[in-house]
């Protein structure tokens, strides 16, 4: 259905850019792996047409995960597997063929080295006599390499002053390196580390690695992604294929349904009443900070206010700030109403203990060394026992009732919290905050990395707290969280409050256009 | 197309409850005595069966194990003083400097006539300033550990210099009230010995017992996890600093008085086999973790080894290669553990959130 592209570039190759195929690029038949104790992938096969993109999707523990680090050699299938790469077999987790590279999403690079330096530590440095760098030369080969992706990048400064979707198109351009068209290349959900908006950016470049003639197979938990992006599916649930699609035969209902096996809408919205005899249980004033520039707010009990705005808005700083753990740049007051009438500047807000949800999982949240309980009771320790005395039955009573009440998978509360999958992460960190009954809750980009049906319950579980009493603040740059959510809805523009929006009846173009702001 | 439903999905997920009722005494002890936990005291118990069989006249009696004790009682103090800052990821490369500091300033001033009591007072007073400025160095104007302590640590020894000019104190007066807090013996045991056990039983409630222990592991772990949920960070370091120049404080008077007099280079020694104990001791027990009981496990260990190969007359340099072969070989071996656990996980549960498996190890010291 799609016409392969002729390879413009150049008439090197040794093997002369095969003419059209019509068998796949890659074909991968009965591909299967066991752990101890669990079949991770059972009999899947997945075939990928040449100049495709072909999306992977599956929920958290579907197999996905396991699927890619077969092809990528780290794990070793089980027998029985055949795989073809353009025609010519190999071992799957034994081998990896030259035309299958991989853009894992770390995506590998090393931050404090410039652009160039990663692309020569992945293609090579050009080199004289001694081993001396040509530097000249190299640096003609590195715009080279990036011109194609017509990237805005000093190819010289150290990576980690680049935006994260820079950082990505150089990974990109470092796996495809020394590469004339055709296999495959993997992206291993590229997308959840980039802003949202600069998600279309991306896109622009898989187009761009697909003109080249090479097939992508996309992975990713994002379905609008896929619907704008990709020319198939294949949906994994359970370590088992459950079928590959057009996908233009499918909507974003049906495709979830294949996902979690039940019928489970997208567009869940959370049923939240708004309170407005309620009282107001938290206000901030004058709130300034590196994006922030003079945002007033006040919340009710029960009620679930959403921070909505581009990236510089300041929309994902505002949750830091009234937390009291925003940096040395933030000024501004913050009271609860409900417990004291004093205003706190928020250099000192940290006593007000409003807990926070941060963005960031791994380096913000989870401290990876401890067990799922131990991750659990950290803000609330000084709860248990008493005068300093940790008690060892406090502690797992608050953990067990928590895991419980927020549906907590693990095998235990002594499980190191690595085991868990991302959701189930995020549960743990919001039971942590719940730990401490706190009045207020913050929450930045809630649902960051996890699969939809995870999603659908911590929804699900926010909305019923809210019910219980408690104000929500919700900052994210997902408008699928603050339509599920939201009672309310601040867009900030410039680091102020451009719209206030009420979420009845609100859609997702309405609210779209209100952060992209009024000249677009 | 046959498919799994969602609760297969999450097979690995057996409630932890319906599992504890099946288990037995029998199984419990096996995880207390799992070679990955306690394999140092494997070790210790094959020294002990080597050096028995080597040398049967000397090495298998008490006075053997009561001199392993008491030589190696400031050893354990020394490694005991930097356990707590590790716990937070802080170092206190300053400690052993520390150590000759106080020991010479009591000598100092019991040869100045100052009373004992109030002499030793002084003493610690020195240690916990000296514990204050690394704080301040590395918690206050935010220098990295590792370069502020050996920083604090240059200044420390000009006032070593300063105070002994390069030579020891003794005198008549040192053999007096001062000697018997390290001379003193009970039953065969000299009382260093005793100030080790009290000081590693207070440290082992400390870390595993108190709030204040969870979270000093917690900001060691995850600085930015453990200020966002709300932990203290910068003042659980600040302490940490500071009560370890209070015990390496100690330690140093107490060794001072074990030597009788003030040496200008007396706790120099004792930097690598205190650091070469604790993170030795981090490998038992706790998985990683800086602790009370891991570090007298290997005290204890590298104490044996290196006695022994006293007694059997070994040449004077196999102490020291002893201390480096045992350290390297467990921390080799619990890296290569927690790889093998991380490899062997239920790949159910191995979905990537953020990080996943390439950064977990990274993180951590002991790996």
């Amino acid at each position: 259905m799609r016409v392969p592209q002729v390879d413009l570039r150049s008439g090197t190759a040794p093997d002369a850019a095969p003419p059209p195929r019509h068998g796949p690029v890659l074909d991968v038949q009965h591909l299967s792996k066991t752990f101890p104790g669990t079949r991770a992938l059972d009999d899947v096969s997945l075939e990928i047409a040449p100049g495709e993109v072909h999306a992977l999707m599956g929920q958290n523990g579907s197999g996905k995960s396991t699927l890619i680090k077969l092809l990528a050699g780290y794990h070793s299938a089980d027998p029985g597997a055949h795989a073809e790469m353009d025609g010519v077999p190999f071992e799957v987790g034994r081998s990896v063929p030259d035309g299958l590279r991989f853009v894992h999403q770390d995506l590998g690079l090393i931050l404090e080295l410039s652009a160039q330096d990663n692309l020569a530590l992945h293609g090579g440095f050009a080199r004289g006599r001694g081993g001396r760098v040509l530097w000249r030369q190299q640096e003609a080969e590195t715009r080279r390499v990036l011109a194609a992706f017509d990237v805005d990048l000093d190819i010289h400064r150290p990576l980690a002053a680049a935006t994260p979707v820079q950082r990505t198109v150089v990974a990109i351009a470092a796996a495809l390196q020394g590469w004339d068209g055709g296999g495959v290349l993997v992206l291993d959900e590229p997308t959840a580390v980039l802003p949202h908006e600069e998600v279309e950016r991306l896109f622009e470049v898989v187009a761009e690695v697909r003109r080249r003639g090479t097939s992508v197979l996309y992975v990713s938990h994002r379905m609008d992604e896929i619907f704008s992006l990709a020319d198939r599916v294949t949906v994994l649930r359970g370590g088992r294929r459950v079928g590959t699609y057009d996908v233009g035969s499918l909507d974003s209902r049906s495709l979830a349904s294949r996902m979690v096996g039940d019928d489970i809408d997208p567009d869940f919205r959370a049923t939240v009443v708004e309170q407005v005899d309620q009282p107001v249980t938290i206000e901030a004033r004058g709130i300034h900070g590196k994006w922030l520039r003079g945002v007033d707010l006040e919340a009710r009990a029960g009620e679930i206010l959403g921070i909505a705005g581009l990236a510089g808005a300041g929309a994902l700083e505002l949750p830091y700030v009234l937390a009291g753990k925003a940096g040395e740049l933030a000024r501004g007051e913050i009271r609860l109403p409900t417990v004291s009438p004093d205003w706190y500047d928020v250099q000192r807000a940290a006593d007000l203990d409003i807990p926070i949800v941060p963005a960031d999982r791994q380096t913000e949240a989870v401290v990876a060394e401890f067990t799922v309980g131990e991750n659990i009771s950290l803000s609330a320790l000084r709860r248990l026992g008493s005068r300093g005395r940790l008690s060892a039955k406090d502690e797992a009573t608050l953990v067990r009732s928590w895991s419980r009440r927020l549906g907590v998978v693990s095998t235990g509360p002594s499980a190191p919290i690595s085991t868990l999958s991302g959701g189930n992460q995020q549960k743990v960190i919001l039971a942590r905050c719940l730990a401490v009954s706190p009045r207020v809750l913050v929450l930045c980009e809630p649902t960051a990395g996890v699969d939809i049906g995870t999603r659908v319950s911590i929804y699900q579980i926010i909305a019923d707290l809210a019910a219980d009493g408690l104000t929500v603040v919700v900052a994210s740059s997902d408008e699928g969280d603050l339509l599920a959510l939201c009672t309310r809805i601040l867009v900030l523009r410039g680091g102020v409050v451009a719209e206030e929006l009420e979420a009845e009846g609100l859609t997702k173009n309405v609210l779209i256009r209100a952060i992209e702001g009024a000249e677009q | 197309m046959s498919v799994k439903t969602e609760d297969e999905v999450v097979t690995p997920a057996v409630p932890r409850e319906s599992r504890r009722t099946t288990t037995s005494a029998a199984s419990r002890w096996a995880t207390l005595l799992a070679f990955d936990k306690v394999g140092a005291v494997y070790v210790w118990l094959a020294i002990i069966v080597v050096f028995s069989i080597w040398v049967p006249e000397t090495f298998p009696n008490l006075m053997t194990a009561k001199q392993i004790l008491n030589s190696n009682a400031i050893t354990g103090l020394a490694a005991l003083s930097v356990t707590i800052p590790l716990a937070a990821r802080v170092f206190d490369l300053s400690f052993a400097l520390n150590m000759t500091l106080c020991g010479v300033a009591v000598a100092h001033f019991v040869v100045d006539g100052v009373p004992l009591v109030l002499a030793v007072l002084l003493g610690v007073l020195i240690g916990l300033v000296v514990g204050l400025i690394n704080a301040t160095v590395v918690v206050a104007m935010k220098i990295d550990s590792f370069i502020a302590t050996l920083a604090t640590g240059s200044l420390i020894q000009a006032l070593i210099t300063m105070v002994t000019n390069d030579t020891p104190i003794s005198d008549a007066k040192l053999a007096g009230g001062f000697a018997t807090i390290g001379q003193t013996t009970v039953g065969g045991i000299t009382l260093p010995v005793f100030y080790f056990a009290v000081v590693a039983v207070g440290i082992w409630y400390l870390l595993e017992h108190t709030a204040t222990g969870r979270r000093l592991y917690a900001v060691g772990f995850n600085p930015d996890a453990a200020r966002l949920a709300g932990v203290k960070v910068a003042r659980l370091q600040f302490l940490a600093l500071v009560t370890s120049g209070v015990l390496a404080g100690s330690a140093g008077i107490v060794l001072a008085s074990i030597l009788g007099g003030g040496s200008p280079t007396a706790g120099t020694p004792y930097l690598l086999p205190g650091f070469a104990a604790v993170f030795l001791g981090a490998t038992q027990l706790k998985n990683g973790r800086f602790n009370a009981g891991g570090t007298l496990i290997a005290v204890l260990l590298l104490g044996t080894g290196t006695t022994g190969l006293g007694l059997a007359n070994a040449p004077q340099w196999s102490g020291a290669l002893f201390v480096g072969i045992v350290l390297i070989a467990a921390l080799m071996v619990t890296g290569l553990q927690r790889r093998t656990t991380l490899a062997a996980r239920p790949a159910a549960l191995d979905e990537p959130s953020h990080g996943d498996d390439a950064t977990a190890p990274s993180k951590d010291v002991s790996a």
